[in-house]
This record gives structure tokens, C-alpha cells and sequence, in this order.
């Protein structure tokens, strides 16, 4: 069997295994009635989790695909961009200036600082000549850390450095119906990325050959900062942050099916929602009753995916 | 005289040299050349021991030179690799400086500053005493380099591709230093070279590889010749001979070669 | 070698120290000016070992912008410490003492030096690339797991924790003090001592092989050496992230050369002397509004961002 037939499969399974797997117990044959309990349960707390799980699983190996072609290199995602810390920097930001604020003017917020430091990075990095492929992602986790260091001058004076660090780790356990809906921007996201995809491909192989070949790279290359920013700006906002998706999804997928984006996008789609479903069934499940928080388990199991990425490329 | 006594070495499953067995006589100015892959920087780095060989020995004067303590090869043996990319602020007499630190580890004394002298004397680059390295052009970065290694005084120089990216006035300035290093000082040297041209006209001996294996060597006279250049390259060669030496032409081939 | 500019910095760091203790003051030699002198000894050991550090493993990386720091060593150090809190609480300070968490530290930072460098050096040749690559996942998985034990922590032990997290020259003790002072300057002596040695193992693998020197012996004991210094700066005034680039940076442009008899104590001036700043500053100007750690992140990242804009530099 291919892969792909495999993942689809495998997503399927995923996707009714993760609405099965919760603390209160569910009662299938109660659904058939289409009303009490079990309904409630199903369509406000494990429908929007089942949904916000693979809109991210999604949505971020998008993003890292997107910031790769751009940047032109392999390592290169959100959290290595200075795009995570913008985020962040901008939600605390629009918290401290506006408390009152909604969840669509924070994520304006977010979107904004986040679109303002992926451009000032891609800046950066298009101007130094650099020696080694992994000194850009290094220069990206600098920039991060001097914006993290902003955000931190301003949540020490404000008192909300412990609350700050929640931010930082991803965390489905919150997801209810009525407070993730936002994450159905990515959607569109999705889509614009999928249509771009050739774009983006040419893109990759750098601004010369892409304005050769009659495509803008100035424009091209902000709108794929924009979407990644919308992205990185909805989820930041509704999960939290989740590392090494954006990295190792891409990375595995570029290996066996290079990097011809239309072909590969539906395969990373598909990966990113797998491995992101399996991260959560671990959360859920390591602890039972009790939760892991998802940046947690994928921030490991992508750190050792991208552990023995790097060591079969240095053999 | 270096000699090696078939010398294998493989990365992987990949082989990049198979049993190669051959000479490098002292005084003379040797000539590794061969196509791309031919392993011609591998055998080099062996002789620098930058590399260790998986089979076979390299003996230096019937000495193997694994039994020679690394300190001490480093006064008999110097290596020069392409210019590294290095953006140290030093001056050119600093770096010819380096040169000295195999007898001196790092303090100069007056036999050292004579030989940094000279070396620097000998490439003509005392103007250029006091410039930083990391302003110079690639040519004269590439002279101070060299003049290091020079100040090293060792009997044997190991050159991988020296001319690489220089203009043709650098590269005829530093093949003739080499040569005059051989007949003026006595010294052995050992280079790899792609410029056939610059091999033919200005060393004694040639040795050359193809696929990780000895294709042939020897002296000058019997090996650059139409027929073996042809073999070793794959290309159409017109060799023109003349009082200023000899032209190695394969840039019109005549007939099928593609 | 400028030696007027090096003897001017030095000069600077003296007066600085003398404002340091005696501003406002009172001349209390009772408690202000003894404390002073402690937080000043703490001051001068860790800007020692944070420029010798840096300065030294920048040459043998051939890179101008790592740090030790970079390569996971301070995220050990952090994870130790949640760690410790997380398992055993807030008595685990009385329970391993000052000293016991000093050596503890120290050790474990060996051992982590240790196990990546003979992981490394197994087929004899040294990839300082891929070591980078290998820090920075493992800063992002152990900082995802310190966060996560931060969030879980009771705002008490987030406190002590938060404590670790920040550079900061109030929780030395004199017994522990001492222990660091005689291993800093036998570090740095042999550092000095092997000055020469650094000067050739800072041209490359391949030439400092040529001229006779047994690189992978001497990298190795100079990055053992490295990581006593990160783990004793570590202990002593927490994590500096990225001041060891800035420190290493002015003390090439200050000193005008690479040589390690220049850059070295140039260095350590630098180091020493914005330590005694950024205090200065916090404890006389902003009045504890802000902490030195935030202060010299944002120092030497703003530092950092200029030098890559302006420079077009090589990275």
C-alpha cells in the first residue's frame, strides 16, 4: 500500500479514536437519539477538539513549508523565524494596552507584530552571507530570543511572567465549543497555499531564477509571509505554541517525495494532522485522567524525529 | 622522498582510492592531475595525514609516517590547503608567523623572525608586512598563505590546487616560486593541479589518477604525451612543443568527442 | 595590540567598580559595602568566564556569532534546576545546599559536555555545525519540558525558579564564591597559558594539523575546559544566552587583532564591565523595575540585530 493511502487511513482511525478517547465515557448508542449527554459532549467539547487538532496539524507544516521555500532553507519554521516570539509579543502587547480586547482584535495584533518580524528577519537573512545552512535558523532563535526579551521587560513590569510562560506551551485541553472558532481561518490559508503552491516552489529556487521565470518575489513572498502570519497569529492565540510540527513534517516529506509543493502539500496536510492527532492521543492518554499539554509530547516526539532527521543526513 | 605502497581509502561504500602505489622524489616538483573524483586531494590529504588511509603505507624517507609523531612531521612536512575561508584579523607577518609554531610553539625568537624574513623576502611580499589578510585580494591572500608555509622550512610542500581562482599573473608568480623553491632551496614539492598546462610547463614528474586508481606516472617528457592525455582525460589534446615549453591544446577537438 | 585601549578598559572597569560599591552607599562597612563586594567578586568571575568562554569556543568553531551558550549548555543547567524544584519542591535548596546544587551543576554540565563530544569525536573528526544543530533541538525540547514544569509549579516555586531563569549577582554565598574563584583562574590560566595553541587552532582544522598540532586533543580539552567556565557562569549568575557573542565582538573591534593575548583579557574587561553597567543600572536608575538578565539581553541583542543589519556581516 502507498503511503499516502496509508496516511489517509491512518487519519481516518486517528480521527475516531480521538473522539472516543475522553474523560467522561461516551455512550455511542446515545448518540443515535441526537439529543442529551453524550451530544453535548461530542459536539461541544470533542468535535472542536478533534477539529482545532487538525486545523493545526494543518496549518503549521504549512507554515514551515511556506517560510522554507521563502527563506530557502530546511530549517526554517515559525519558531525559528522570530515568528513565535513576535506572536506572543504582540498578544501581550494588545493584553496590557487593551484588556477588554476580543479574540479577533488579539489576533490582529498578534498577526501584525508577527508579519512585521518574519519580513524584518527575511531581511536580515537575504543580507548576510552565510557559511553554513544551520547558522540561519541560529540567527533566527537570536532575533526570537531579543523579542522574547522585550516581551519579558514588559510582562516583569506588569507582573505576568508566569502567565506569559503558559502561553508558550501548546494546550488542547482549553479547547470548547465557542472559543476556537477563529482557528477556521486557517482553512482559507490552506487553500491560497495550495493554489500558490507553484509559486512558492519557483520561488524556492531563489529571486533571480523566480523573477526569470516571471514571478514576483517581493509579492510573493509577502503573501506567503501573510499566510503564515494569519496562521502562526490563530494559533498562537487559541492553542499556543507547538514546536518542531513546522519543522520535522516537511523535512520527512521532502525526503521521499522532494519538493515539487503541488504534489507534496496534500501529503504534509495529511502527515501534520497524523503525527499531530497521535501527539494529542498521548496527551490525553500518558496521565489519564490528567493531560499533558501538547507542545509538551510534540515538542519531544518532534525533537526526536528531527534527532534522527539530522543524524541520518550526517551519515 | 615520499613514497606510498598501495593506498586505499573508501567513504561509505563509495571507493575513492584503490591500491595505489607510487613515488614522489625529493627535489623535484610533482604534479598530481587527473578528471574530477579522481582522488587526487584524497591521496594529498594522506600524505598530510589529514587523512588516515584505510590500507596501506606511506613511508617519508623509508620511514612509516604514522611511527613519526605529529610535532615533529610538522617540520618535515608542510601542507597548503585552498586558501581557507578564514576573516582572521591578522597581518601577513603574524600569519607567516604561524608558520614557526611547530619549532617555536607560539614564541618567536630571532631564528624564527629570519625565517619569516626570508619567507616573506622570497614571495616578494614585504610591502605587504603590515596589511591585514583579511584585506587582500584573493591573490595576495593566497601568496601570504603560502609564505607560512614556506617559513615552515620543511623539505616536502603539499599544495592542494594553489591556483585555484587566481588570475593567470598570480598563478604563473606562485608556480615559479615553487619551482625556484625546488632548485634554489633543494626542496620537494607535491601539488595538485587541474591547469595541465601549468603541470606540464613547470614540473619534473607527473602522477596521474582516474576513477581512484594510478592511471601513470613519470617524468614529464614521458607522460605528457598526446596519446596518454587523451586516454586519461577523455578529451582530443594537440600537444605543441617549442623552446618555451610545451601547449597542451584541448580546446578545438578534432573528430567524435563529446 | 593596542595596549593604551586595553590599559583605558581596564581603567573604566575599576572606576566602574569603585561607583558600583560606594554610590549611596552611606559608607556602610557593615552590610551595604560588604554585600556590594560580594555581588562585585560574582560580577568579575562570571564576566570571566562568560569572555573566555566565548572567546575560546568561537575560535575553535571558526564562527563569530556562537556562544557555548547556544550548544544546550544553559538549557541543562535550567532543566536541572525545574527539575529540582518540581521533584522536590522548594526544600530542595536546603536539602542539596548552595554548595551541593554549585557541584551538582558543575558536574552535570561536564558530564552533558562530555557525552556530546565523545558522540561527536567517535569517527575523529569534529562537525561544530552539526553539535549547533544538536544544541539548539535540544534547547527547544528542554525548554518546552522547563516550561511545562513552570507552568505546573505553585507561584511560590515559580518564584525560586524564576530565581535560576535570571541573571543575578544577590544569591551568591562566600563559601561558594571561593570554590568558583580557584577554578575560574586555573581555567583561565591554562586558557592563557595555551594562548599560542588557540592562536594556530583558530586557522582550521587542516592548518593547525600542518603546523604540527594534535587538533582533535586540543579542541577537546579546550571545550572541557569551555564547559567548566559555562557551568560555573551558569551556577554562579544563571543563564547570559547571547552576551558572550557581544563581549566577543567588542573585544575584537577594541582589541584590533585575534590574537588570544589581546582578545582574552580585552574580553573580560568588556564582560566585567557591562556586568557592573546593567547592575549599576538596575539597582541606582531603575530601581528594580527590571531585571539585569532582561537588560543585557536586550543590550546585546540590540547589539547583535545592528551588527547583522549594518555589517552585511558572514555568518
Amino acid at each position: 500500500m502507498s503511503i499516502p493511502s496509508v496516511l489517509s487511513l491512518g487519519f481516518v482511525l486517528l480521527c475516531l479514536v480521538s473522539l472516543a478517547v475522553g474523560v467522561k465515557p461516551m455512550a455511542w448508542h446515545a448518540l443515535l437519539s441526537l439529543s442529551g449527554d453524550a451530544w453535548t459532549t461530542l459536539t461541544a467539547s470533542r468535535l472542536p477538539r478533534l477539529a482545532a487538532v487538525v486545523l493545526t496539524g494543518v496549518g503549521l507544516p504549512m507554515c514551515g513549508v511556506i517560510l522554507q521555500q521563502i527563506v530557502r532553507n530546511r530549517f526554517v519554521e515559525p519558531a525559528t523565524s522570530g515568528g513565535l516570539d513576535a506572536a506572543r509579543l504582540g498578544l501581550l502587547v494588545s493584553l496590557i494596552l487593551a484588556p477588554a480586547m476580543g479574540t479577533l482584535g488579539r489576533m490582529l495584533f498578534a498577526l501584525v507584530f508577527c508579519l512585521a518580524a518574519c519580513a524584518l528577519y527575511l531581511a536580515i537573512v537575504r543580507r548576510i552571507h552565510f557559511r553554513n545552512t544551520v547558522m540561519v535558523p541560529v540567527i533566527g532563535l537570536m532575533y526570537g530570543s531579543v523579542l522574547s526579551a522585550i516581551a519579558e521587560f514588559y510582562a516583569y513590569r506588569h507582573n505576568i511572567l508566569q502567565s506569559m510562560q503558559g502561553w508558550l506551551l501548546g494546550d488542547f485541553s482549553k479547547i470548547v465549543e465557542g472559543n476556537y472558532e477563529i482557528l477556521y481561518l486557517t482553512l482559507p490559508i490552506i487553500l491560497v497555499t495550495y493554489l500558490y503552491a507553484h509559486r512558492f516552489t519557483v520561488l524556492g529556487m531563489g529571486e533571480d531564477m523566480a523573477t526569470s521565470l516571471g514571478v514576483s518575489y517581493a509579492v510573493t513572498a509577502g503573501l506567503g509571509l501573510l499566510l503564515v502570519s494569519v496562521t502562526v497569529a490563530v494559533t498562537v492565540i487559541t492553542v499556543g505554541t507547538i514546536p518542531f510540527v513546522g519543522l520535522v513534517i516537511p523535512n520527512l516529506v521532502v525526503l521521499y517525495y522532494g519538493e515539487h509543493l503541488r504534489h507534496t502539500l496534500p501529503i504534509v496536510a495529511l502527515a501534520g494532522a497524523c503525527l499531530l492527532l497521535v501527539c494529542d492521543l498521548i496527551s490525553r492518554l500518558l496521565i489519564y485522567p490528567f493531560e499533558i499539554p501538547i507542545g509538551l509530547t510534540a515538542g519531544s516526539v518532534g525533537g526526536v524525529l528531527f534527532l534522527l532527521l539530522i543524524l541520518r543526513r550526517n551519515r | 622522498m615520499i613514497s606510498v605502497h598501495n593506498l586505499s581509502k573508501r567513504y561509505g561504500g563509495r571507493t575513492v582510492l584503490a591500491d595505489v602505489s607510487t613515488r614522489f622524489p625529493a627535489r623535484q616538483v610533482t604534479s598530481l592531475i587527473g578528471p574530477n573524483g579522481a582522488g587526487k586531494t584524497t591521496l594529498l590529504m594522506m600524505l598530510a595525514r589529514l587523512l588516515s588511509p584505510d590500507q596501506g603505507e606511506i613511508l617519508l624517507a623509508e620511514q612509516p609516517v604514522h611511527d613519526i609523531r605529529l610535532a615533529d612531521y610538522a617540520r618535515r612536512v608542510a601542507t597548503l590547503r585552498q586558501s581557507p575561508g578564514i576573516n582572521l584579523r591578522l597581518t601577513v607577518e603574524e600569519l607567516v608567523g604561524f608558520g614557526r609554531f611547530p619549532y617555536s610553539r607560539g614564541t618567536l625568537t630571532e631564528t624564527d623572525r629570519h625565517a619569516v624574513a626570508d619567507a616573506i623576502e622570497f614571495l616578494s611580499l614585504t610591502p605587504l608586512r603590515q596589511a591585514y589578510i583579511d584585506e587582500l585580494s584573493g591573490g595576495q591572500r593566497q601568496m601570504a598563505f603560502l609564505a607560512m608555509t614556506i617559513a615552515q622550512q620543511t623539505d616536502c610542500l603539499l599544495l592542494d590546487e594553489p591556483l585555484n581562482n587566481l588570475d593567470m599573473k598570480h598563478a604563473v608568480q606562485i608556480m615559479r616560486a615553487l619551482r625556484r623553491l625546488c632548485d634554489e632551496q633543494g626542496r620537494t614539492v607535491v601539488l595538485v593541479i587541474h591547469d595541465i598546462n601549468f603541470a606540464a610547463n613547470y614540473s619534473d614528474r607527473i602522477v596521474a589518477l582516474k576513477q581512484g586508481r594510478l592511471h601513470f606516472s613519470g617524468p614529464v617528457a614521458d607522460t605528457v604525451t598526446e596519446a596518454r592525455l587523451q586516454d586519461l582525460y577523455d578529451l582530443d589534446f594537440d600537444i605543441v612543443r617549442s623552446e618555451r615549453g610545451r601547449l597542451c591544446n584541448y580546446f578545438n577537438p578534432q573528430g567524435d568527442w563529446s | 595590540m593596542r595596549r593604551p585601549l586595553m590599559l583605558s578598559s581596564w581603567v573604566a572597569v575599576l572606576v566602574l567598580a569603585v561607583v558600583f560599591v560606594l554610590l549611596n552607599s552611606g559608607l556602610d562597612t557593615d552590610y551595604i559595602i560588604p554585600k556590594r563586594l560580594l555581588r562585585l567578586a560574582a560580577m568579575g568571575l562570571g564576566g570571566v568566564c562568560i569572555a573566555f568562554s566565548a572567546i575560546v569556543f568561537q575560535s575553535i568553531a571558526g564562527n563569530r556569532i556562537l556562544t557555548p551558550a547556544i550548544m544546550g549548555y544553559e538549557s541543562v543547567y535550567l532543566l536541572f534546576q525545574a527539575l529540582l524544584v518540581w521533584l522536590l519542591g522548594t526544600s530542595s535548596l536546603m536539602l542539596m545546599g548552595q554548595n551541593g546544587n554549585f557541584f551538582a551543576s558543575v558536574l552535570l554540565m561536564l558530564a552533558y559536555s562530555w557525552v556530546i563530544h565523545r558522540w561527536l569525536f567517535r569517527d575523529g573528526r569534529s562537525n561544530v555545525y552539526f553539535l549547533l544543530l544538536l544544541g539548539l533541538v535540544l534547547t527547544m525540547v528542554i525548554s518546552t519540558l522547563t516550561q511545562f514544569i513552570q507552568v505546573t509549579v505553585s507561584p511560590g516555586e515559580f518564584a525560586v525558579l524564576q530565581g535560576y531563569n535570571e541573571a543575578s549577582f544577590n544569591r551568591v554565598r562566600p563559601g561558594q564564591l571561593g570554590y568558583a574563584a580557584v577554578l575560574v583562574l586555573l581555567v583561565a590560566g591554562v586558557m592563557l597559558r595555551s594562548r599560542a595553541l588557540l592562536d594556530v587552532i583558530a586557522l582550521g582544522r587542516e592548518q593547525a594539523l600542518s603546523l604540527g598540532v594534535d587538533y582533535p586533543r586540543c579542541v577537546r580539552q579546550q571545550l572541557f575546559l569551555v564547559a567548566v567556565l559555562v557551568a560555573i557562569s551558569a551556577s554562579l549568575v544563571g543563564p547570559t544566552a547571547f552576551m558572550g557573542i557581544f563581549v566577543a565582538n567588542l573585544a575584537y573591534a577594541l582589541a584590533g587583532t585575534t590574537r588570544h593575548r589581546a582578545t582574552l583579557p580585552m574580553a573580560s574587561a568588556v564582560a566585567v564591565g557591562l556586568f557592573i553597567l546593567a547592575q549599576l543600572l538596575v539597582e541606582q536608575v531603575l530601581n528594580y523595575r527590571t531585571t539585569v538578565t532582561i537588560l543585557i539581553n536586550l543590550i546585546c541583542g540590540g547589539y547583535f540585530l545592528a551588527l547583522m543589519i549594518r555589517t552585511r556581516g558572514r555568518a
